[in-house]
C-alpha cells in the first residue's frame, strides 16, 4: 500500500480513528507518515527529543495484524501519538529537557502513556520542553525548538515540543503538561488545542514533577473533539496516584452538541481588558466573545481584582516547590543546569518561607473567587496569553534591573495561573492570528470536574470559525 | 524595605550550601529582590481568608 498524502496528516485524531475503523488506513501507513514527516520537517523544528521508530514500526504491524484477526481496537487504535519527555516510557530515556538526565531507560511507561497505549495509540517518541518543565530556558540542549508559524519565534512553554508536533501535524495528537500554562501557551501560541484538566482528573505517576500542587497532565490536539477523545483515555483514578479522583468519568464527546444557546459566559476583564493584553489579542477575544453570543450564549464582563496578585503567588509557590526537589543537583551539579534555570531556582531557594505561605494563602482566596464567579457563569473566557508569541532572542537578554526582573517574570504569566491556582480546568483553541502571522488562543475555564462544558463551549466556538483549518507555513516543507 | 544586596544573596545560598557564583549574583538578587517586592501585595489581603489548604485535593468542594 502507498502512503497516503500529507494532506491525511492534517486530519483530526478522530477522523484517523474512523478511516482506521474503516480499514481505509493502516496503523502502518499513519507511522510512516509522521515518521516521514519528522524526518523531513523535525530538523528544522526541533519538536522530538527522542524518535523511537523501530519501536513504533513494531507496534504498528502489531497493531495492523491484531486488527485484522479481529482483534478488539481501543478508541485511540492505530493513531501515532507522541509525549513530552516528561513523562515515563518504557525501554525510552526521560531527559526533562536537561544536560542532567539519566541516559537509563525507563523501566515503566507513566499511567497516561500506558493508558494512551492500552487504547491503541502508537508512541512515535518523545517532545522537547523547557528544562525541567520549568520555562524560561535559555539554552536548549536537545535543540531550540522552534515556532512552525515563524522560525524565530517561540513555540511557548514549557510543553513547547507538544505545540509544535501537533500544530506541525508531526503526530496524531501530543501529551503535554501544565502547572502554570504549559499546555495552553503552547497550544495558544502554535495555534492548536490545549486542554488543562481538573487538578486530579488525570494521574501524573511516572512524570517528572514541576510542582506538586498544580502539575496536570493533558493533551494538546488540532480540534476540541480531539482533546475530548483523548481526555476520556487519559482520565480517572489511578491506584498509582493517591491524588487522582474516584469520580466516574464522562462521556466527554458525547457533550459536544454544538449548542450554547443559554451558556453563561464571564468576561474576565482583568485577563482581557488590562493594558498588559496585546491589542491584537484582545480584539480576537473581543470578537470570539461576539461569535459565542450569536451561537445564544449569555456573555457579561466580570471582574476579579484578586487575580492581580496570581503571577507572584503561583510563581511563589511553583518554585518553592521546584526548588525543593532540585536542592541536591543545585550544590553537586549547577554547571549543567540552563543558565536561567540555575538562577529561577537559585532564586527560589532563598525565598522566605513565610512568603511561600502567603502565596498559599492568597491562592485559597483566589481559588475560592474563581469559585464563585463560576457560581454564575458557566465558564470563564479570556485570553490565554497575553501576546502572541515572542521573538526567540527577547528571552535570551541577560536580566538588568529588579525592575526588569519583575516586568519579565512576574507580569506575563497570569493570564493562565489563576486556573492553575484553582484547580480548575481551563482550555485554549484558536481564535485568530496577529498581523504578524501568528496564532492567537481564548481560554474558557469552567467549575472543577466539568471538563464536558467547557469542551462544549469550546468545540461550539471552533466549530463556528474557521481559525483551526489553518496549516502553518513548516509544516508544508 | 532595602533590598538585598549582593553580598546578602552570595550569604544566603552559602547558607544553604548553594555556591552561587559570581556570574549568577547579579541576576539572582534582582530576581530575588524583584520576587520578595511581587510578594507583597499578598501580606495585605484580608487577613479572615481561607486558610491555606495542605492540597487541593477536590477543588470541587474548597472554598
Amino acid at each position: 500500500m502507498t502512503s497516503p498524502p500529507d494532506d491525511l496528516a492534517f486530519l483530526s485524531a478522530a477522523a484517523l480513528a474512523r478511516l482506521v475503523q474503516a480499514r481505509e488506513v493502516s496503523p502502518v501507513d499513519l507511522v510512516e507518515l509522521y515518521l516521514g514527516r519528522i524526518e523531513r520537517l523535525d530538523p528544522r523544528l526541533c519538536a522530538f527529543i527522542t524518535v523511537c521508530a523501530d519501536d513504533a514500526r513494531r507496534v504498528a504491524r502489531e497493531a495492523e495484524q491484531a486488527f485484522a484477526l479481529g482483534g478488539a481496537a481501543g478508541p485511540l487504535h492505530g493513531l501515532p501519538f507522541a509525549v513530552k519527555d516528561q513523562f515515563h516510557a518504557k525501554g525510552l530515556r526521560t531527559t526533562a529537557g536537561s544536560r542532567i538526565h539519566d541516559e537509563t531507560p525507563a523501566d515503566d511507561d507513566a499511567t497516561v502513556v500506558a493508558r494512551l497505549k492500552a487504547a491503541g495509540a502508537i508512541l512515535l517518541g518523545k517532545l522537547s520542553l523547557s528544562e525541567f518543565a520549568l520555562g524560561g530556558t535559555v539554552s536548549f540542549p536537545f535543540g531550540q525548538p522552534r515556532n512552525p508559524w515563524h522560525p524565530d519565534h517561540h513555540p511557548g512553554g514549557s510543553s513547547g515540543g507538544s505545540g509544535i508536533a501537533t500544530a506541525a501535524a508531526l503526530a496524531a495528537f501530543t501529551l503535554g503538561e501544565d502547572t502554570g500554562g504549559s499546555i495552553r501557551g503552547p497550544a495558544s501560541h502554535c495555534g492548536v488545542v490545549g486542554l488543562r484538566a481538573t487538578w486530579g482528573l488525570i494521574s501524573r505517576h511516572g512524570a517528572w514533577c514541576a510542582s506538586w500542587s498544580m502539575d496536570v497532565a493533558g493533551p494538546l490536539t488540532r480540534t476540541v473533539e480531539d482533546a475530548a477523545l483523548v481526555l476520556g483515555v487519559l482520565a480517572g483514578h489511578d491506584a498509582k496516584d493517591r491524588l487522582t479522583s474516584r469520580r466516574p468519568v464522562p462521556p466527554y464527546r458525547a457533550a459536544l452538541t454544538g449548542d450554547v444557546n443559554g451558556l453563561r459566559v464571564g468576561l474576565v476583564r482583568e485577563l482581557t481588558h488590562v493594558e498588559a493584553t496585546d491589542p491584537e489579542v484582545r480584539g480576537a477575544v473581543l470578537e470570539a466573545a461576539g461569535v459565542l453570543t450569536k451561537l445564544g450564549a449569555v456573555v457579561e464582563e466580570i471582574s476579579l481584582p484578586i487575580l492581580d496578585v496570581s503571577g507572584a503567588a503561583f510563581m511563589a509557590i511553583c518554585d518553592s516547590e521546584a526548588a525543593s526537589a532540585h536542592q541536591a543537583w543545585l550544590r553537586s551539579r549547577p554547571a549543567d543546569y540552563d543558565q536561567a534555570t540555575r538562577r529561577r531556582l537559585y532564586t527560589a531557594s532563598l525565598l522566605p518561607s513565610a512568603l511561600y505561605h502567603q502565596a498559599m494563602r492568597a491562592r485559597a482566596r483566589i481559588r475560592q473567587e474563581i469559585m464563585a464567579a463560576l457560581g454564575g457563569h458557566d465558564v470563564l473566557l479570556s485570553a490565554t496569553q497575553a501576546a502572541a508569541a515572542p521573538p526567540i532572542a527577547s528571552e535570551a537578554l541577560p536580566v538588568t534591573s529588579k525592575p526588569d526582573a519583575a516586568r519579565r517574570f512576574f507580569g506575563h504569566r497570569a493570564h493562565t495561573t489563576p486556573y492553575s491556582l484553582a484547580g480548575v480546568p481551563a482550555i485554549s483553541v484558536p481564535c485568530g492570528f496577529s498581523s504578524a502571522g501568528l496564532p492567537i488562543g481564548l481560554q474558557l475555564a469552567g467549575r472543577a470536574f466539568d471538563e464536558s462544558t467547557v469542551l462544549r463551549a469550546a468545540h461550539a466556538y471552533e466549530q463556528a470559525t474557521a481559525w483551526h483549518t489553518r496549516r502553518p507555513p513548516l509544516a508544508t516543507g | 524595605m532595602a533590598d538585598l544586596t549582593g553580598v546578602d544573596v552570595e550569604a544566603m545560598g552559602r547558607a544553604l550550601g548553594l555556591g552561587i557564583a559570581a556570574d549568577d549574583l547579579v541576576e539572582v538578587t534582582h530576581r530575588l529582590n524583584a520576587f520578595i517586592e511581587a510578594l507583597a501585595p499578598l501580606a495585605e489581603l484580608a487577613p479572615d481568608g481561607p486558610e491555606a489548604l495542605p492540597a487541593p485535593v477536590d477543588p470541587d468542594r474548597a472554598s
